[in-house]
């Protein structure tokens, strides 16, 4: 009875969504205060019954509950209690529940901090966030059921995927969800804003920490779920340019330059209408991102669902969402006011130069991706657009981006010193150049190109510390002074830092995998060797073993290092049994921030057995650089500072007040 | 009724929670621009306590003062302006309005939805409980027999109970592969032999393949006289073309069976059709060529070259819904097909022409049970 009672709370999810995306908003146009208070309400009603909803399924899965559908399509009896509990999100309906979840939680959070929100603004973003809930309860309870019953119940579940069953996995979805739909309270308010034709003082302030707080999550899913397939499919590379991980790439890029607008417009009121639109089109990827992964139309690793039905919803949905937002933005925009105004070279400046670029880099993945699809859908014809064109796009546009970034932080608002802020650079691009040179020297060879990437990411890393240093006014006070303005600096100084740092550690990281890997792919027999980056790999054997639902072999490796063993190695294949499928277990291990990645493939008819050995330089670096990152944005989030701009004193004040007098 | 008792209950109370804000109507109401103009005030003091803190200089100080108390003016200047009446009869009449939306929304979108893709009646059944009470639960003795054998693969009785059930509840290929351990462990016997070949048969839509003729060649040699073996073997003489040689075999069979055996009436058919000379007659047996192409195919070909035959045979059924072995073959290969839909809805159409009450149609209940079908009224 529990799962029947689960099911008719996600029903009452939808008939609660419809409430609340109807009578707030006839609240707000008639300008009645009881109407916009159902908004609250409804919101958290319906998080509660999404939660217990949710919690119903969950049990279904733990319990084993073949009655339920969606439990013996994906579960197992014997399968391990945290992939019982993973498998909830680890196949459609489920995930799409977890979506729902995640997105009636934030409602449900706007409802409960937003008591310092002018009464309509919120009323029009609960009654926005109402739309996108009652839209995809609406998907889930007509085309992706997740509480359909079996009668009479199967014996055993079919298993959840194998690939998927693995801690990676476990957590991935749900950061990256909590970054998809968190970009949907910046959606809701911008629909609200542009609903309402005004943009008040408090919508920057809110809008802010919501992209920051969506932008880490994204970043740290991101970065889940390259290591993952790094991991786990044997492949050994971390980034395929693959349409599903350039799904949860558009938005990332879109949310970073919205991060940085929204960073002017609650500092500086400039850059109003741009925000708005970059919050609209943020969202707007993310549901792209879950239409490109969940509407079959792509076969990827993980695109699970292949029914057709979902994708015209989802289509549907998209069309709604994004062509009437972008509509709601055309008829609306030209009524908000524009406030702010900046001399190119500033802050600014530097902001909308950062904008222009990620915007320019999310329209190139988005090419990459499609471009492909519709051609395929209009003519039939197949091409594959693969890492050659976005190596080339992509990487290009970021050069300049990468260059400019440790220039942001030193500008001042309104009006900044290009040429004082290059000067204080010049340590940086020193420290760069020679840190390069050091390792050009230790190292040798490769492409000179590699050595300017490297150059490149300590620049950035230089520049961080740079920054810091200047604001806590090392050199021009005692040490003693300067060490108690660092310690004093605003929580966002350390988190603009901390993220520009990541950036930098990631850059080195790809630089160096991307220049320095080595790959060897052998046939080995017990006893043969093989040498990868100045390691000596000997194979020892196989061995054959068993978990709790699937088979293994295992091969056993020594490694050495100047004659001396120093570590050891377990590569291995499973074969599950429940659905007769094979994985990938790749033996890894880390010397350092570098790896050694060791695959087995088939066996060969003489006894021996194909065996792919990679050293991984720095590789470490790119996911090590995207927590920094996270971090960083962690940091700004918790920052209560002074959210308005200062324009800088003494020698820019007439100019300032000129500026400030035509605003 | 409890279940509808909690239903009513969670509609009742998500209902009351979002009626609670129209009937405390009246409340004050948070002006934009007061909101604003807080937000402001906000800043000032920020700013203030930045300033104590050295963390801005004097100036820029100064500067960002002028900017945000313009604002606060300006923000302040339209609170004043804003403050109008309310027309409290038409919002009287609209909160009643929204009040009479709630009431209906929840149940009427509760119910519509729920009573078209819920079942009420099901109780949670955890693994756990099912295991340790399994009742006449078939699908958990099964899973608790295959556990059970996946530990003791030499288990030989195991299998020989398990066979029978697997091929019951329409899971052949297993029946076929329990019968295949159940003779390794413990060597080949007639009953075995038999239901080996009977589930192979049945994996290949009713052709009697070489391996089925050959498992039935030796079940003969240990039991000479086991009708069910006798039958397919005459059969596999039909398929054959071996005309004569079967009619000749099934009319032994009548001749030994008893005059109240169950499977006389069917014996009595293909003998009937074999005297009068008729292509065999219930459409979709396949003929001497196909049968000879099935014991050549793979696993796959097979079930594809079965999937083509089923079809014709159902367009064939549509112009002649009379032919009862037509109908008995089709449920039976749907069954073996996977396709349980497909099955019912050609036990529901079969019924239509065969009342259940009906000789024929008491053998379409029968095999229903067997096969593990339902469908309304097969149940009596």
């Amino acid at each position: 009875m529990i799962i029947e009672i689960g099911h008719y709370a996600l029903i009452l999810v939808l008939a609660t969504s419809i409430v609340q995306s109807l009578l707030p908003l006839a609240g707000t146009l008639r300008n009645d205060p009881a109407l916009m208070a159902v908004a609250p309400a409804a919101a958290t009603a319906g998080f509660l019954l999404t939660l217990f909803s949710f919690f119903v399924l969950t049990f279904a899965y733990v319990t084993s509950d073949f009655s339920v559908r969606n439990v013996w399509e994906n579960s197992h009896s014997l399968k391990p209690m945290i992939y019982k509990v993973s498998g909830v999100w680890g196949n459609h309906e489920g995930s799409m529940m977890l979506w729902l979840l995640i997105l009636a939680f934030f409602s449900a959070l706007v409802a409960t901090f937003g008591g310092n929100l002018p009464d309509r603004l919120k009323a029009n973003v609960l009654a926005v966030q109402g739309w996108i809930t009652a839209a995809f309860a609406l998907f889930i309870l007509l085309t992706s059921n997740p509480f359909l019953r079996l009668d009479p119940a199967p014996g055993e579940g079919k298993d959840l995927n194998p690939i998927l069953q693995d801690v990676g996995l476990a957590i991935h979805p749900p950061l990256l969800y909590l970054g998809y739909v968190g970009f949907s309270v910046c959606f809701s308010f911008a629909i609200a804003a542009l609903i309402d034709g005004r943009i008040d003082a408090a919508w920057a302030r809110w809008v802010r920490p919501w992209a920051l707080m969506a932008w880490s999550f994204l970043t740290a899913g991101i970065a889940m779920g390259s290591y993952w397939a790094y991991y786990e499919l044997g492949w050994g590379g971390w980034w395929f340019w693959d349409p599903v991980e350039n799904a949860s790439f558009m938005p990332w890029l879109a949310g970073t330059a919205l991060l940085h607008s929204a960073l002017v417009m609650e500092k500086r009121e400039a850059l109003k209408i741009w925000t708005v639109l970059l919050a609209i089109l943020t969202f707007s990827l993310s549901l792209l991102g879950t239409f490109l992964v969940r509407s079959g139309v792509l076969t990827s690793v993980h695109a699970f669902a292949t029914d057709p039905t979902r994708g015209v919803f989802i289509l549907a949905i998209l069309i709604v969402f994004i062509g009437g937002a972008l509509s709601l933005f055309a008829f609306r925009a030209p009524a908000l006011k524009a406030g702010g105004l900046f001399a190119p070279m500033s802050r600014e400046g530097a902001l909308v130069f950062n904008n222009l670029i990620l915007t320019t880099a999310a329209a190139t993945v988005l090419t990459g991706t499609l471009y492909p699809l519709v051609l395929e859908s209009l003519t039939g014809e197949k091409i594959s657009v693969g890492a050659p064109f976005f190596n080339m796009t992509f990487g290009l546009l970021m050069v300049p981006l990468l260059l400019a970034v440790p220039f942001g932080p030193l500008l001042a608002w309104k009006r900044g010193d290009i040429l004082a802020a290059g000067q204080r650079l010049f340590a940086a691009v020193g420290v760069g150049l020679a840190l390069a040179a050091i390792v050009q020297w230790m190292h040798g060879g490769g492409p000179v190109l590699a050595y300017f990437g490297l150059a490149l990411g300590f620049y950035m890393l230089a520049g961080s510390v740079t920054d810091l240093a200047l604001r806590a006014g090392v050199g021009k006070v005692s040490a003693g002074i300067a060490r108690k303005r660092l310690f004093g600096l605003p929580g966002s100084a350390f988190g603009t830092a901390l993220a520009h740092f990541g950036v930098g550690v990631t850059v080195i990281g790809v630089v160096a995998v991307t220049a320095f890997e080595t790959e060897h792919v052998v046939e080995m027999k017990p006893g043969a060797t093989v040498s990868a980056g100045g390691y000596t790999l000997t194979f020892d054997g196989i061995r054959q073993g068993r978990g709790p639902n699937y088979t293994e072999e295992s091969g056993h490796f020594s490694i050495s290092r100047g004659g001396v063993k120093t570590s050891e190695v377990w590569s291995s294949k499973r074969l599950y049994t429940a659905r007769r499928m094979p994985t990938t277990e790749a033996g890894i291990r880390t010397f350092g921030l570098s790896q050694l990645y060791v695959s087995l493939g088939d066996h060969m008819g003489d006894g021996g057995i194909v065996v792919r050995v990679w050293w991984k330089p720095m590789i470490l670096c790119i996911w090590l650089g995207a927590l920094i990152m996270m971090a960083g944005g962690a940091v700004s989030l918790f920052d209560r500072r002074l959210r308005i701009g200062a324009p800088q004193g003494a020698r820019t004040t007439k100019a300032a007040a000129r500026l400030e007098a035509a605003e | 009724m409890f279940f509808w008792i909690l239903v009513a209950v969670l509609t009742a109370a998500v209902a009351a929670v979002l009626l609670l804000p129209l009937l405390r109507a009246g409340g004050r109401s948070n002006v934009d621009d007061a909101n604003d103009a807080e937000v402001y005030r906000d800043q000032l003091e920020e700013l203030k306590r930045d300033e104590a803190a050295g963390l801005i200089g004097k100036a820029e100080a100064e500067l960002a003062r002028a900017e945000i108390a313009r604002r606060l003016i300006a923000a302040t200047a339209r609170e004043g302006a804003s403050k109008d009446g309310r027309q409290p009869a038409s919002a009287r009449r609209r909160n009643l309005l929204a009040q009479a939306l709630i009431i209906v929304v929840m149940p009427a979108v509760g119910l519509c939805l729920y009573l078209s893709a819920g079942h009420p009646e099901l109780p949670a059944q955890p693994l756990a409980a099912r295991l340790a009470n399994p009742g006449s639960d078939v699908n958990i003795l099964i899973a608790k027999a295959e556990a059970h054998l996946a530990e003791n693969p030499d288990d030989g009785a195991g299998w020989d109970i398990l066979a029978p059930i697997y091929y019951r509840n329409g899971r052949i290929e297993d029946s076929a592969n329990a019968y295949r351990e159940a003779m390794r462990v413990l060597g080949p016997s007639a009953a075995r032999l038999d239901g080996y070949a009977e589930a192979l048969i049945a994996l290949s839509g009713g052709i009697v393949t070489k391996d089925a003729r050959e498992a039935l060649q030796q079940s003969q040699a240990l039991d000479a006289g086991n009708p069910r073996t006798r039958f397919y073997l005459a059969l596999a003489l039909e398929q054959e073309g071996r005309r004569d040689e079967a009619l000749a075999a099934f009319e032994a069979l009548a001749k030994d069976s008893p005059a109240d055996a169950p499977w006389l009436p069917l014996v009595n058919r293909h003998v009937a059709g074999l005297s009068r000379g008729e292509q065999a007659k219930p459409p979709g047996n396949p003929d001497a060529g196909q049968v000879a192409a099935a014991d050549e195919m793979s696993p796959d070909d097979r079930r594809q070259m079965i999937a083509g035959m089923v079809e014709s045979l159902a367009s064939r059924l549509q112009e002649d819904p009379d032919n009862f072995e037509g109908w008995m073959r089709i449920i039976r290969s749907y069954a073996v097909l996977d396709q349980r839909q497909a099955a019912e809805d050609a036990l529901r159409t079969a019924l239509k022409n065969f009342p259940p009450q009906s000789e024929n149609g008491r053998q379409l209940l029968a095999l229903a049970g067997e096969l593990a079908i339902k469908v309304e009224g097969s149940e009596q």
